[in-house]
């Protein structure tokens, strides 16, 4: 029982590492990142609400300055 | 069904070829520029370095770095599991991050192409110090940043600072609060690892009237603010004037747009005046009382020693690097690496992660020294740097070794600060501690006076350089007016010089592939050599992080 878990693991854990050599060797986590996640997150950006600089009083706090 | 055509594998020499694959193909052999995606920068597969360095770049660097990376975000916060939440609407919130730091590791691949052996795990140490110390201060906002939900505990004991503030000014402190610079992650690291978003910023500034012709750092410091894209994590902030004036027009509209209480702490132009650096004290003690008054902490003499004698000690190992990098082939840290890796210590101040990395690569080191290992065996050229680099293109000396031998041993960036301050007296402290305040980036040799400029000589004597890449930012102001003392220089002094045009962050001015053929046409015309790698000599990232 314990044997077979004792493979099971080492057997997972092998095929994980050969699948992240792949991912590594074929440069697919900057491929993902370039294609999908970059132009995902940049559009997110460019919708996203901000604050119109022109709304803030150019004014000096008190006690600003030292 | 049709025969395979096995004709082509007569022609394949199956010894070499397992040869190459064992120990990696020949520099002269390996087409680096073949590998890249045209357009992007993204290889259609990393580079096979042989079994050995493909290895260790897949364990050691890749793995071990994205591991690091979540280890970082425990580390920095305590172990706070709030971490993960508070990164999570960090990269969802602020373009800074979303958009740049997930490409992390290209920033790796850019700046080690081509390396193999003890030069590849040093400059990669060097990397990962980089990597760590930007999260300390990604995590030091996210938890403090009251604009995604941080804790208002934490922002209460943190004072923000301009990034060329440096972070020794807050040793005294250390032991009660936190400092954090305004600037060095939102806008100087996002330039080397994906210099897409920073030409955001540039935009917005330019979108309330300011020209396109000051420097674009300034620009994109204040875009920042423009463009609501800097997290609150701090009550009180300290400013400076360093690099240049510009960096007061910063100051300005930070002060607007921030709204919060600040300090504006100068850094002097004209910096060998002894009257000047009593002035300098006197400031640098002026932002004391500011820390005290606003974030309610004690000056502690014994926590400031503590600090100084451990950056102290990063300044002698500093010492005995550049000893070795000048006098012997057996430096193992490249062009970019060097750089990166001492500006940003050197700015940011004390932390562990220095000593930490300073540890392996004094290891490495000593063993190339002992073993005689010849680092960079195709240097045909050892050049000096000087001037500032296009952030967006500091991996250029990787691609210039890898494509003409071109081997940068030291750029002047990293010869800023090279002093130990003393910590006998608090008057001797202040006084060294007034002197490494002046000897900041673009003050110690650029725009310090003609005579620091001119250091460029007795450095690339000390340095053993044939060769000055000599930047040329465009849009400063206080460099462009040097350009043509330096043309005459170099002709008087029959030195081997090309210029590196750019506009620091913002690559829309010169792009990469303009830098690259300056430097291919002056490699062919001038100097009459030959490419080692030829298919590096043109090819297309223009889109690249």
């Amino acid at each position: 029982m314990i044997g077979r878990f004792i493979k099971k693991t080492l057997t997972a854990a092998a095929l994980a590492y050969a699948g992240l050599f792949v991912v590594f060797y074929y440069d697919l986590d900057g491929k993902l990142l370039y294609y999908v996640v970059e132009p995902f997150m940049k559009k997110h950006f460019d919708n996203m609400e901000r604050r119109d600089p022109h709304s803030v009083p150019y004014m000096q706090i008190e006690e600003e300055y030292m | 069904m049709k025969k395979p055509d096995l004709s082509k594998l007569k022609n394949i020499d199956f010894k070499k070829a397992a040869r190459d694959f064992i120990y990696g193909k020949p520099h002269e052999e390996r087409r680096l520029g073949d590998l890249y995606i045209p357009g992007t920068g993204l290889y259609k597969h990393r580079e096979w370095r042989g079994i050995k360095d493909t290895v260790y770049y897949f364990n050691n660097i890749w793995l071990y770095n994205y591991g690091n990376i979540v280890a970082d975000l425990f580390r920095y916060s305590g172990g706070n599991p709030k971490v993960l939440i508070q990164f999570l609407k960090g990269t969802l919130r602020y373009r800074w991050m979303g958009q740049t730091y997930l490409t992390v590791l290209h920033w790796f691949d850019r700046g080690l192409e081509g390396l193999r052996g003890e030069p590849l795990k040093a400059s990669a140490w060097h990397y990962r110090a980089l990597v760590s110390a930007s999260l300390s201060q990604i995590v030091g906002m996210f938890m403090r940043d009251t604009n995604i939900g941080g804790d208002p505990e934490l922002r209460a004991k943190t004072m923000g600072h301009d990034e060329t503030v440096w972070g020794g000014i807050f040793y005294p402190y250390k032991d009660q609060m936190e400092n954090i610079p305004l600037q060095m992650i939102p806008y100087f690291v996002t330039c080397h690892c994906n210099n897409h978003t920073v030409l955001n910023y540039i935009d917005s500034i330019q979108s309330l009237g300011l020209p396109g012709d000051p420097c674009p750092m300034c620009q994109a410091e204040s875009g920042l603010y423009v463009e609501d894209d800097m997290p609150d994590f701090y009550p009180a902030y300290i400013t400076t004037n360093e690099a240049c004036d510009g960096s007061v027009a910063t100051s300005i509209i930070t002060d607007w747009l921030a709204q919060k209480p600040l300090y504006a702490m100068p850094q002097p132009m004209q910096f060998d005046d002894e009257t000047v650096l009593e002035n300098c004290a006197k400031e640098m003690e002026g932002a004391w009382r500011f820390i005290e008054e606003k974030l309610g902490v004690e000056f502690h003499w014994d926590e400031l020693v503590k600090n100084l004698e451990a950056q102290n000690e990063l300044m002698r190992f500093e010492w005995e690097k550049w000893d070795v990098d000048a006098n012997t082939p057996y430096y193992p840290i490249n062009g970019v690496a060097q750089a990166l890796y001492r500006i940003f210590q050197s700015q940011y101040g004390e932390r562990w992660i220095w000593h930490e990395v300073d540890s392996k690569v004094r290891k490495i080191m000593e063993k190339c020294v002992e073993e005689r290992i010849e680092t960079f065996p195709k240097t045909r050229h050892r050049v000096i740097a000087w001037s500032c680099a296009p952030l967006y293109y500091s991996n250029w000396c990787t691609w210039a070794y890898n494509c003409w031998g071109l081997n940068v041993v030291i750029n002047m960036d990293s010869l800023m600060f090279d002093m130990e301050i003393r910590t006998d007296s608090y008057e001797n402290t202040l006084m060294d501690m007034a002197k490494y305040h002046e000897l900041a980036p673009m003050r110690r040799n650029a725009v310090g006076g003609l005579h620091h400029i001119f250091m460029l000589w007795e450095n690339m004597e000390k340095f053993n350089c044939d060769m000055v890449a000599m930047y040329d930012q465009l849009q400063c102001k206080g460099m462009q007016g040097v350009v043509g003392l330096f043309e005459d220089e170099f002709r008087a002094r029959g030195i081997n010089a090309f210029w590196v045009p750019h506009a620091l962050p913002d690559k829309r001015t010169v792009p990469r592939s303009e830098i690259r053929q300056i430097i291919n046409d002056y490699m062919f015309t001038v100097m009459g050599e030959e490419p080692l790698d030829p298919t590096l000599l043109d090819f297309d990232d223009s889109d690249s992080w």
